[in-house]
């Protein structure tokens, strides 16, 4: 078992947006994720010298052509008429996306729009991300999918998996969660009973329903058979496409057939959902980028939480607006992705142990549901 | 052991009886003989019935919700949707300064915070059979933790 180690020199400090004060050392954000293999040795000095390498998370450079993007995700959205948190934090985020000068390139919506799957969660949402002018790409997450089996989701929002290319990236979206064992039909579950098990994120009826398939690994394949290994790659999924806390479903269950497809490729980046809080992690040379829920935020499970991740604090839940928000995202002049979380708070990285709430309870023994006992 | 002493000890438990006997209760006589595994297989499925009830409650079902006349959240949240497997409750830190509630509180009052505000549900009585089994849930979540009251 791999326990989080934190580190101090971890920490960056910095400054995040106008209302923030600027720290004289850095130009680096308190938003800015920085991981600890990209700047490790030059951390190491600049942290006692005070000095720290300049990085600017958007509208960088990629070789003649810059740009940026934006992510939302996890908005869970509930009807109106029951819940009207879930739709204020996600207006609040089109409401930011909209602001953004100059306007990103694309909008990337990254799964669970809805929480139950009901077209009337589905349809507010598309009515909400209607307001952003630019180009809009979807993913499903498994909220959207398991009342109807997508069937109300592709309607709205056309297939679970594309790619394009865009100004020398090769880009792909991953449907990962439509592939699930039946665990339905045997026990002739209504369609809301197969949707409340998978919507229960530390329930095990619906198992490790997770995953990319065959099918579409091939189709990865193809997709990147003309693509030179040496050129980005940014691959956008609802779920990590590696084993970070599978009773969770936090990975695909077929993740080293996935990491096998794109391994020859040496920039590859994955910006995911699902997991609900700051991550980040490396496998090879693939750089994997959780990003936040507009909804609320998942506590870092027991277990597993990757040791290049810096984690985010723990936040107030008296207040429904912290912990959660969106992310800009950008190439980098090395053909590498920048992001920037935007949290709805000052301080997003935990400055020690005691702020982030990781490693509290080494010791809990952890069973399965006692309720999905047969 | 002197008369009077006796006396002074058997007085009560015989009006205890009677009281009993009044009431129509079935006074329990415990550790008088050893336990036969067939009394710890009872004890054991009392508290794991409880911990069932808690599990359901923790993840907001409506029937369960119904047959115990509460009313945990009106946002469509559940406890499990923070707590998952019941982590990050701490029922082991407790009691301790608890900043939201901001006074020195039990985890009782914790669970009633968390119903009342970020879940706009109406709150448990703390001796209640809801609590008692969100109480048996969250304990046996946490089953293996450390003893460290006071811990923030």
């Amino acid at each position: 078992m791999k326990k989080q180690e934190w580190k101090e020199d971890d920490t960056r400090k910095v400054r995040s947006g106008p209302e923030e004060e600027r720290d004289s050392r850095s130009e680096i954000t308190r938003r800015t994720f920085l991981n600890r293999s990209l700047i490790a040795g030059a951390v190491a000095g600049a942290a006692v010298n005070g000095l720290f390498p300049f990085i600017q998370t958007i509208e960088v450079a990629f070789g003649a052509q810059a740009f940026s993007f934006a992510w939302i995700s996890d908005s869970h959205l509930y009807p109106k008429t029951l819940n009207t948190r879930f739709v204020d934090k996600a207006v609040r985020a089109v409401n930011d996306v909209k602001a953004m000068k100059p306007a990103p390139d694309f909008l990337i919506y990254g799964g669970d729009l809805a929480q139950l799957g009901d077209p009337v969660e589905l349809e507010l949402g598309a009515e909400i991300l209607k307001a952003i002018p630019v180009k809009k790409y979807y993913i499903p997450g498994e909220h959207d999918w398991y009342l109807d089996m997508g069937n109300k989701w592709m309607q709205l929002f056309g297939k679970p998996n594309w790619t394009f290319d865009h100004k020398g990236v090769r880009i792909i979206g991953l449907d990962t969660i439509s592939r699930g064992p039946d665990y339905w039909s045997a026990k002739n579950m209504s369609p809301q009973e197969r949707m409340g098990h998978m919507a229960t994120l530390d329930g095990s009826v619906a198992g490790p329903w997770a995953g990319v398939g065959k099918d579409q690994l091939d189709w990865v394949s193809k997709t990147l058979s003309d693509w030179p290994k040496d050129k980005p790659v940014i691959v956008f999924s609802h779920n990590p496409l590696y084993e970070y806390y599978p009773p969770w479903n936090f990975w695909v269950r077929d993740w080293r057939d996935v990491q096998a497809v794109l391994k020859p490729y040496t920039k590859v980046t994955n910006i995911h959902g699902h997991t609900h809080q700051v991550l980040y992690n490396e496998i090879g040379t693939m750089r994997s980028i959780g990003m936040l829920a507009t909804s609320w935020n998942w506590p870092y499970p027991p277990e597993g939480v990757p040791v290049l991740t810096t984690p985010m604090v723990r936040v107030d839940p008296g207040d429904h607006f912290d912990g959660v928000g969106w992310a800009k995202l950008a190439m980098t002049t090395g053909d590498r992705v920048n992001h920037e979380y935007m949290m709805w708070r000052k301080d997003v990285l935990a400055q020690t142990q005691v702020d982030s709430g990781t490693g509290d309870n080494t010791n809990q023994i952890l069973s399965p549901r006692v309720a999905d006992r047969p | 052991m002197k008369k009077n002493t006796l006396l002074r000890f058997a007085a009560p438990v015989a009006s205890l009886g009677l009281a009993l006997f009044i009431l129509g209760a079935t006074p329990v006589m415990a550790h008088k003989a050893k336990h036969t595994p067939e009394q710890l297989k009872a004890f054991e499925e009392v508290f794991m019935e409880q911990v069932r009830i808690g599990d359901l409650l923790f993840h907001g079902d409506a029937a369960t919700e119904l047959k115990m006349k509460t009313k945990l959240s009106r946002t469509g949240m559940a406890c499990a949707m923070c707590h998952p497997f019941a982590v990050d409750n701490h029922p082991h830190e407790f009691p301790k300064f608890q900043e939201q509630i901001n006074k020195f509180s039990t985890l009782r009052e914790m669970i009633n915070w968390c119903i009342e505000k970020p879940n706009e549900g109406e709150k448990l009585e703390a001796d209640s059979d809801a609590m008692k089994a969100l109480e048996a849930y969250i304990y046996w979540s946490n089953r293996g933790s450390k003893l460290d009251p006071g811990r923030h």
